[in-house]
C-alpha cells in the first residue's frame, strides 16, 4: 500500500511538473505581443455577455422561425384564408378554403371553399382530384362551382358597343364538369371533359349603371329573357414547356379544345367553341431580357337557328387581354387578341414590361382578320418571388382612356 | 470594391494603439515578433447559441454598413503581414506547400460514410434545398446529405466537394464533404427519426418522406442516387458568425471581423471560386473541447452554390457581377427601359448541366461582388488581397486539375473546361492584386545576402524591372525612427547584400531596407517595401514587412 502511494505521488508530481512546464511553454513573454492580445482576452472576459437580438432583427427572425408565411400558406388544418378570386369589380374578396392533398393513400386531392366580396359577389366551389394516377400520367377531376355575381359587367354585343352603353347584370350559375386525361412528358396533357352548366341572369345592383334587362331587349340579347341550362362535352390538348410558369422566360405554351354546349330545354342556344391560345417566350441576354407573345382566340360555331347565350359569349378588355378597357368591354361569338410584351429585369424582385395589346370580337367567322382590331399599350411593374410573379401592377392605355390594373399573378 | 486609398503607418500604428489599449508600448516590434499563432483557443464558458435571421442579414447589409468601415490594416496580422494560425485560419498551401494527396484530401480524415445500411436519423423539407440532415453510417458515424437538383446532376455535390477542398487548402476551417452514391434501399428508417416539414415542425419521418424526397433530386442514369455526404463537425453549434464586429460571449474572439485579413482576403477567394452566397447564414462557430480547453472554431459551410452552380439551379448570370440590390443600377434600368445594363447579361456561357454557370473571359477580380456586400469584404485593402493572392497563386495548374477531378465529374469536356476556367480566374487574380502592392516578397537571409522574390515577375504578370534599388536604415524601434546607413544597391535582381553593420550589430538592434524596383528608363515604381531585421544572437532575424500601397 505505501509502495502504491509512493508510485502515485511520483506520478502525480509528474503531471504537475509537465503541466506546469506546458504553461510556462503557453504562457505569453511578458511585454510581447501575445501577452497584449491576452490582456484585451481577460478584459473582455470581465465584460462578457450573451448576444441579444432586438427590433427589427428580433421582429425578422420570429418571422422566419416562426414559418410565418408558410404558416399563412398552409392555413389552418387544411383551412386557409383566400384573397380575390372573384370577377373584376367585386370589390375587396375574402373566403376560405379547405385543401387537402394526397388523401386516400396518395392519390386524392381536395378542395372546398367559399368566398364572397363587398359588393355580394360570391363563389362557392368543390373540387375532388385525382392528379396522380398511374404514375402521374392521369388525371380525373370533378368541380362544381357556384357562381353569384350581382353586378356583371354588359356594354352590348359587337366591337362597335358603346362604353356610355354600360349596364350591369346579376349572374348567377351553377357548374358541374368533370375531366379526365392523360399526361406525356411533363409537357404534354390531352383529354376530355364534360359536364353541367344550369345559369340565371337577374336585374343587377350597382345603382351607378342602369340594369341590363331595361337597357337592352332579347333580340340584341339572346337570352336575356330566359337562360337555358346546357351540357358540356369537349376535348382540349395542351403542349407547355413553359421553364417556369409562374413567371416564364423561355418556352411556349400551346392550347387547343373544342367544346359543345347543348341547350338542354329549348333547343335554341346550343353553340360549338374553337379555341386555341399560343404563348411563346423569347429570351435574350442571359433571360433578364424576354419577348413575350400570345395570340389568342375562340370562334363559336352555331347551327340554323340557334345563337349563343349574352353571358356565355366571349369577352375582351381588361387586365388579362385588352388592357386599356374595363373588363368585359367587348363580347361577341368570336374573339381574337394579340399581346406583346417586352419584359426586362429591374433587379431580382422587379421586372417591368412595355406591352402592346390588340383584339377584337366579331360576330362573323368572316371578319376574322386583322382588320378594325382595337389597341392598347402600357407599362408593367412585375414584382417576383423565386419562380413565379406574385403582384402585377399594368397600366394600360387606349382610345377610352388609361386603366390601372393591381392583380396578384401573371397576365400569361 | 476593395479601396484603393493608402494607409499611412502612423495610421497603422493609432489602431494598433486603440485596440491594445492605452497600456500598450508604443514600440513597432515586441519582443515575440513575428508571432506565428494566435493563441484565441483559451477556455472559455459555454457560450449560448446565436441563429442569426438571414432576412436582417441581407437587409442589414444591403441598406445599412454594419461595422467600421474605416480603411485601416488589419488588426490579426503579424509583423510580418500574415494571418497567424488560429481559430479561424491555419496557415496551409499558402506558406507550405501541400503534397498533392494532401490537397486532394483535404479536410477529410475518412473515406465518407461507411458501405452498408445509413440510419436516417433527420430529414429536412424545409430550406431551399431537400435533404437528409442527419444519417448515421454501420460505423456510427453521422453526416448531412445533400443532393443535385434536377437536371444539374453533379452540379452542386462536385461544388460543395471542391469548395470544401479548395478553402480548406487555403487555411479556413471546413467540413470533410465526401460525393457519395447509394441506392434508397441503402436507407434505413432510425426509430426515431424525424422530419421537419416546411412549418418548421417536427414529425415522426417514415419511408415515404424519403421516397418523396428523392423523388424531389436528381438521380443518376443507373438509378443510383448522387450525394454530398458532409460530415457533423465535432462539437456543439453556436450558430454562424458575422462578416464585422465581434462575438460578445467570446473572450477569445477580439478582432472585429471586418478587420480579420483571413476574412477580407476571403473576397479575393471567393470571387477566385465565384462563392457569392459567402455571407454570415454559410458560416458557423463550433464549441470545441481541445487538450481539456472549451473554445470556439470558426468554420465556412456550404459550398453548393460557387463555381457555377447555385445550389438549387445553376448559378445565375448576375453572381459575382452585382448584388441583389443596387439602386443605382436599378433605377438606371428602369429608367431606359431595360436598355442600359451591365456587361454580364451578354455574357455567353456554354451548356454543362454538371458545371452550371460560370467563365472566366469576363471575370474581373477586383470588381467581384457577393449576393449582398459583406463588411469585411468592403474592408479589404490591397495588401489584403496581395496576401490572398498569394494563396489563389500558390495552387499550380496540375494540382487544381487534381482537386477538381475529386469533383468526380463525369463529362470529361465539362470537368477540362472547369479546370480552364479556374486557372484562368486564378491568372486573372493574380495579375491584379500582385500588382496592386510591391510583390517582392519570400524573403531568406542566407549568410550576408538577403534573397527575395518578385513574385508578380516570377508568374509572368509583370515585367522584370531593370533592376532592384535597396536603401538601408538604422532603425529606432522606441522612437519609429529610421536613420540612413549611407548604404545604397541597385541589383538587377536578388539577392541583396546586407551590409556588414547590421550583420555584426549588437544584440536587439534593429535595421531596415527599402526595396523599390526600378524599370527602364531609370523611373521608380513608387510603391516599396519595407523589410525590418533585428539582431538576435543567432544573427540577423526578419521581424518586419511593410508593404506601401
Amino acid at each position: 500500500m505505501p509502495r502504491g502511494l509512493l508510485v502515485c505521488g511520483f506520478g502525480v508530481c509528474a503531471c504537475l511538473r509537465l503541466w506546469a512546464q506546458a504553461e510556462a511553454v503557453n504562457a505569453p513573454e511578458p511585454g510581447g505581443r501575445l501577452a497584449q492580445w491576452d490582456r484585451l482576452r481577460q478584459k473582455k472576459e470581465e465584460e462578457i455577455r450573451a448576444p441579444e437580438r432586438k427590433g427589427l432583427e428580433k421582429a425578422l427572425y420570429r418571422f422566419k422561425e416562426e414559418h410565418v408565411m408558410e404558416r399563412l400558406a398552409a392555413g389552418w388544418r387544411g383551412v386557409h384564408l383566400v384573397f380575390g378570386g372573384l370577377q373584376t369589380g367585386s370589390g375587396f374578396a375574402l373566403g376560405a378554403e379547405f385543401r387537402q392533398e394526397r388523401l386516400a393513400r396518395g392519390i386524392v386531392d381536395l378542395r372546398v371553399g367559399a368566398r364572397g366580396s363587398l359588393h355580394a359577389y360570391e363563389k362557392w366551389e368543390f373540387q375532388i382530384g385525382m392528379p396522380r394516377l398511374h404514375n402521374e400520367h392521369v388525371f380525373l377531376d370533378f368541380t362544381a362551382t357556384y357562381r353569384n355575381y350581382p353586378q356583371s359587367r354588359y356594354f352590348g354585343i359587337g366591337p362597335r358597343s358603346r362604353k356610355a352603353d354600360r349596364t350591369n347584370f346579376r349572374l348567377e350559375d351553377t357548374t358541374y364538369l368533370g375531366s379526365l386525361g392523360l399526361k406525356w412528358k411533363r409537357w404534354f396533357r390531352v383529354g376530355m371533359r364534360g359536364g353541367i352548366i344550369a345559369a340565371n341572369t337577374g336585374p343587377g345592383t350597382d345603382s351607378r349603371y342602369a340594369s341590363t334587362e331595361t337597357v337592352f331587349r332579347p333580340s340584341n340579347t339572346p337570352a336575356l329573357d330566359f337562360q337555358p341550362d346546357h351540357y358540356q362535352v369537349g376535348a382540349f390538348a395542351q403542349m407547355d414547356w413553359r421553364d417556369e410558369p409562374g413567371n416564364p422566360r423561355s418556352g411556349g405554351n400551346y392550347l387547343v379544345q373544342w367544346n359543345l354546349f347543348g341547350d338542354r330545354n329549348q333547343s335554341l342556344y346550343t353553340f360549338r367553341r374553337y379555341e386555341a391560345e399560343f404563348q411563346q417566350y423569347v429570351p435574350f441576354f442571359n433571360r433578364r431580357r424576354v419577348i413575350a407573345f400570345r395570340a389568342r382566340t375562340s370562334l363559336t360555331d352555331t347551327s340554323p337557328g340557334q345563337t349563343v347565350p349574352f353571358y356565355m359569349m366571349p369577352t375582351l378588355g381588361g387586365s388579362e387581354d385588352l388592357r386599356g378597357f374595363r373588363e368585359f368591354r367587348f363580347r361577341d361569338k368570336n374573339l381574337m387578341v394579340y399581346n406583346l410584351e417586352y419584359r426586362w429585369e429591374v433587379f431580382s424582385g422587379l421586372d417591368m414590361a412595355l406591352f402592346g395589346d390588340a383584339g377584337k370580337v366579331f360576330g362573323n367567322r368572316s371578319d376574322f382578320s386583322l382588320d378594325k382590331l382595337e389597341g392598347a399599350y402600357g407599362i408593367g411593374f412585375r414584382f417576383n418571388q423565386a419562380k413565379a410573379v406574385f403582384l402585377r401592377i399594368d397600366l394600360g392605355r387606349s382610345r377610352e382612356g388609361t386603366r390601372i390594373f393591381f392583380k396578384f399573378g401573371h397576365v400569361f | 470594391m476593395c479601396s484603393e486609398r493608402p494607409i499611412h503607418r502612423s495610421g497603422e500604428r493609432l489602431v494598433l494603439a486603440l485596440l491594445v489599449a492605452a497600456s500598450a508600448p508604443a514600440q513597432k516590434f515586441l519582443p515575440d515578433d513575428p508571432i506565428a499563432r494566435d493563441p484565441d483557443d483559451r477556455h472559455i464558458a459555454a457560450p449560448r447559441r446565436y441563429k442569426l435571421s438571414d432576412y436582417y442579414d441581407f437587409l442589414q447589409n444591403s441598406f445599412g454598413s454594419p461595422g467600421d468601415r474605416k480603411p485601416r490594416t488589419a488588426m490579426n496580422i503579424n509583423t510580418l503581414g500574415e494571418v497567424p494560425d488560429s481559430s479561424w485560419f491555419t496557415n496551409r498551401h499558402g506558406r507550405r506547400r501541400l503534397s498533392i494527396e494532401e490537397l486532394v484530401r483535404g479536410p477529410d480524415r475518412g473515406t465518407g460514410p461507411a458501405p452498408g445500411p445509413w440510419k436516417v436519423l433527420r430529414g429536412k423539407n424545409e430550406g431551399i434545398t431537400p435533404g437528409f440532415s442527419l444519417i448515421e453510417d454501420s460505423r456510427g458515424e453521422r453526416y448531412a446529405i445533400k443532393f443535385d437538383p434536377p437536371g444539374n446532376l453533379e452540379m452542386a455535390t462536385s461544388a460543395d466537394v471542391l469548395g470544401s477542398k479548395f478553402f480548406y487548402a487555403a487555411g479556413y476551417h471546413v467540413p470533410e464533404n465526401y460525393i457519395v452514391y447509394f441506392r434508397p434501399e441503402q436507407l434505413e428508417l432510425g426509430p426515431d427519426a424525424v422530419i421537419t416539414d416546411t412549418l418548421g415542425k417536427q414529425r415522426k419521418m417514415d419511408r415515404r418522406d424519403i421516397h418523396e424526397l428523392l423523388n424531389r433530386v436528381a438521380r443518376a442514369p443507373d438509378g443510383r442516387y448522387r450525394a454530398v455526404a458532409s460530415r457533423i463537425l465535432a462539437g456543439q453549434d453556436m450558430g454562424p458568425f458575422r462578416y464585422y464586429g465581434t462575438r460578445p460571449d467570446d473572450p477569445n474572439d477580439i478582432f472585429p471581423h471586418e478587420h480579420r485579413r483571413e476574412l477580407r482576403g476571403l473576397w479575393v477567394l471567393a470571387a477566385w471560386l465565384n462563392h457569392d452566397d459567402s455571407r454570415a447564414i454559410n458560416t458557423l462557430d463550433m464549441l470545441v473541447n481541445e487538450n481539456g480547453r472549451q473554445f470556439i472554431r470558426h468554420y465556412l459551410i456550404d459550398f453548393g452554390s460557387i463555381l457555377g452552380s447555385g445550389s438549387t439551379s445553376e448559378q445565375k448570370p448576375r453572381a459575382g457581377y452585382e448584388y441583389l440590390w443596387e439602386p443605382g443600377i436599378a433605377f438606371a434600368r428602369m429608367a431606359t427601359l431595360g436598355l442600359y445594363d451591365r456587361h454580364w447579361i451578354r455574357i455567353r456561357y456554354p451548356v454543362y448541366p454538371s458545371i452550371g454557370r460560370i467563365e472566366g473571359d469576363h471575370f474581373r477580380p477586383e470588381e467581384w461582388k457577393p449576393e449582398y456586400p459583406n463588411p469585411a469584404f468592403l474592408n479589404c485593402l490591397p495588401e489584403d488581397a496581395y496576401w490572398a493572392a498569394k494563396i489563389v497563386m500558390s495552387f499550380t495548374d496540375e494540382e487544381i486539375r487534381r482537386i477538381v477531378a475529386a469533383g468526380r465529374i463525369s463529362d470529361q469536356q465539362a470537368e477540362d473546361y472547369l479546370i480552364g476556367v479556374i486557372i484562368k480566374r486564378r491568372d486573372k487574380v493574380g495579375r491584379y492584386w500582385l500588382n496592386a502592392v510591391n510583390s517582392v516578397d519570400r524573403f531568406q537571409i542566407q549568410g550576408d545576402r538577403l534573397h527575395f522574390e518578385d513574385l508578380a515577375v516570377q508568374y509572368g504578370f509583370a515585367g522584370r524591372p531593370a533592376a532592384y534599388t535597396a536603401a538601408w536604415y538604422r532603425y529606432d524601434n522606441e522612437r519609429d525612427r529610421k536613420t540612413p546607413m549611407q548604404v545604397s544597391q541597385e541589383a538587377a535582381g536578388p539577392p541583396l547584400v546586407i551590409p556588414a553593420e547590421a550583420r555584426t550589430a549588437g544584440d536587439a538592434l534593429y535595421f531596415t531596407v527599402q526595396i523599390r524596383r526600378k524599370v527602364e528608363g531609370g523611373a521608380r515604381i513608387p510603391q516599396a517595401v519595407h523589410v525590418y531585421f533585428r539582431k538576435e544572437p543567432g544573427g540577423l532575424k526578419i521581424v518586419g514587412i511593410e508593404r506601401e500601397e
